[in-house]
């Protein structure tokens, strides 16, 4: 476990991966746990349709919204929200730890002594990055898959694994811009500041563009947007939407290559 | 092996070491001396690629260290002056992640090395004590049998018994026809391992000699005590000897050079007690510090 920067960098983070884990499949096991008795009451459905178009955009997810379908029970309450703040919340975490964290407590200086470019530095924490994420997001599918064929969801698992890899991507963008500001600057703090300034803005960019037309032009911009627009529950991945958030990470990691070759590493 | 010419790190408008020009050959044990905050982990750093040079060059094994700084780190050991480890590693772990990065399969080297230096290595490196994880750090350094060892304050922390260990390493590091790079900011940690020493005072290098050179030209302490005080500048003509003070009737001369002028001049009198010092090597160091000119 100990071969490499990027399995050290696992194997750092097992627990935290295990904890996330438990986390998330708790979480999904609940809600789905719910939905027969949220299916069956036609009133929530109602109540929705006399929402504001405003409060509409922050809670729905892509397609229609309504309670009685699994595809929409599921954005409204996982997709929407909970689902991408928590994976983008771990994202950002590591992310933001990876090369600011070493150089933070001071283990960079050791660990760059040995023959490990640079470059290969952010790229095996970047491997790692997108390994936790993924264990995250897969774990995450599993639970749903399992929940939604004993709550009779009528979700395919296709389309939970298209939804949960959008929501990867979207957490995956975060965290690599978070990996990038933390190796340009060695300060996890202003990582972790920045990549959540990004995430609030154009989070309340996609949801609230209905309500005035710069948010609505500004909207495309919204990695948000790209992780729900396509209605993936109910469509699958959109090609052009998952191709948005993939080029939003490596993007990112450029930046952040570039940025470490440039830099004076501090004590 | 090293070579810095015209080496120059800024800090904005803090210069953190100028024009710094020297070189370390083949086989050498270079002492790099200076107090703290002269510029010598600015240098070591500058050789790691940690940080980039403002002007000037820096060849290690004759490789720029910008542009093929993983071929040099391929081929060195280094101990930080801030050693940082990994606390929730074991050292075992610790060192067995290092190897790897340096392509390392045989631990047996870094097995050795820690049982010489009483290092426990089933222990997390958070429940070591300072001169353990400074052991930990020795070992690393030390186990892939570096031609260059970059070592910035390496003894920090370490009992005397286990500085005459590591002074072993050194020495044996040596006699293999490594070279050695090695920071200190006092004198008496590596003046009986280093065959030449470069002395760095507010980021700019003072002095750069051999050890035996510094030797030679460091003056004798010689205390005489006279049964009644002789007049003053009894010895002023004596060549190759200054006064230096006066107690009572003990007078202090520094003699550089033979000692026979001295031995003469003194037979005048009727002398008491008569008292000589190994040449004191840290009195020119102090002297570097404060700035004043070698002596």
């Amino acid at each position: 476990m100990l071969r490499s920067v990027f399995a050290k960098t696992l194997r750092d983070s097992e627990r935290g991966i295990l904890w996330w884990s438990l986390g998330l499949a708790g979480l999904a096991a609940m809600m789905v746990a719910v939905y027969p008795s949220v299916r069956d009451n036609p009133g929530l459905d109602q109540l929705l349709e006399s929402y504001p178009e405003a409060l509409k955009g922050i809670i729905g997810f892509g397609g229609e919204l309504d309670y009685s379908s699994g595809a929409g029970y599921l954005g409204i309450e996982l997709f929407s929200f909970m689902v991408p703040l928590l994976l983008i919340v771990a994202g950002v975490a590591a992310g933001a730890g990876a090369v600011a964290g070493e150089e933070e407590r001071g283990t960079l200086d050791l660990l760059l002594s040995t023959p490990v470019s640079r470059r290969r530095l952010v790229l095996e924490k970047l491997g790692a990055l997108v390994v936790e994420v993924v264990v995250l997001g897969a774990v995450l599918w599993v639970a749903l898959v399992i929940g939604s064929n004993a709550s009779d969801l009528g979700v395919s698992a296709a389309n939970l694994g298209a939804t949960t890899a959008s929501a990867v991507l979207l957490a995956l963008g975060f965290g690599t811009i978070a990996l990038w500001v933390g190796a340009a600057t060695g300060r996890r703090g202003r990582a972790i500041a920045v990549a959540a300034a990004a995430a609030v803005a154009t989070y309340f960019v996609n949801s609230l563009a209905s309500l005035s037309r710069v948010l609505d032009a500004l909207q495309p911009t919204s990695p948000f947007y790209h992780y729900s627009a396509g209605d993936p529950l109910r469509h699958g991945l959109g090609a052009t939407h998952a191709a948005f958030l993939v080029a939003l990470v490596l993007g990112a990691a450029v930046l952040a290559v570039v940025a470490v070759e440039r830099r004076d590493f501090r004590t | 092996m090293i070579r810095a010419e015209g080496l120059t790190k800024m800090y904005g408008r803090h210069t953190g070491v100028r024009e710094l020009t020297f070189e370390v050959a083949p086989g050498e044990v270079f002492g790099f001396l200076g107090p703290n905050g002269a510029g010598k982990t600015t240098t070591i750093r500058l050789m790691l690629d940690l940080i980039r040079p403002t002007a000037g060059r820096l060849e290690v094994f004759g490789l720029d260290v910008r542009a093929e700084s993983v071929a040099i780190r391929r081929r060195l050991g280094y101990v930080p002056g801030d050693l940082r480890l990994y606390d929730r590693l074991t050292a075992r772990e610790l060192l067995q992640f290092l190897a790897h990065l340096r392509g390392v399969r045989d631990l047996r080297d870094a097995e050795e090395l820690a049982g010489r230096l009483g290092l426990e290595l089933d222990r997390p490196i958070h429940a070591l004590s300072k001169g353990n994880r400074q052991k930990a750090g020795l070992v690393q350094a030390f186990m892939h049998r570096p031609e260059l060892l970059v070592l910035d304050e390496p003894t920090a922390g370490l009992d005397p018994l286990v500085q005459q260990v590591f002074y072993d390493l050194i020495r044996e590091a040596a006699a293999e026809g490594r070279v050695v790079f090695l920071s200190s900011h006092v004198l008496s940690e590596v003046q009986h391992v280093a065959n030449r020493v470069g002395v760095i005072r507010e980021g700019s290098l003072v002095l750069v000699d051999e050890i035996e050179a510094l030797r030679e030209r460091a003056a004798t302490r010689v205390e005489a005590t006279f049964a009644e005080p002789p007049p003053p500048g009894a010895f002023a003509d004596v060549q190759g000897v200054t006064e230096v003070e006066r107690r009572g009737p003990t007078v202090v001369f520094s003699l550089r050079g033979p000692a026979d002028p001295l031995v003469k001049a003194l037979a005048r009198y009727r002398v008491l007690a008569l008292d000589s010092h190994e040449a004191d090597l840290e009195d020119i160091f102090v002297g570097l510090y404060r700035g004043e000119d070698a002596a």
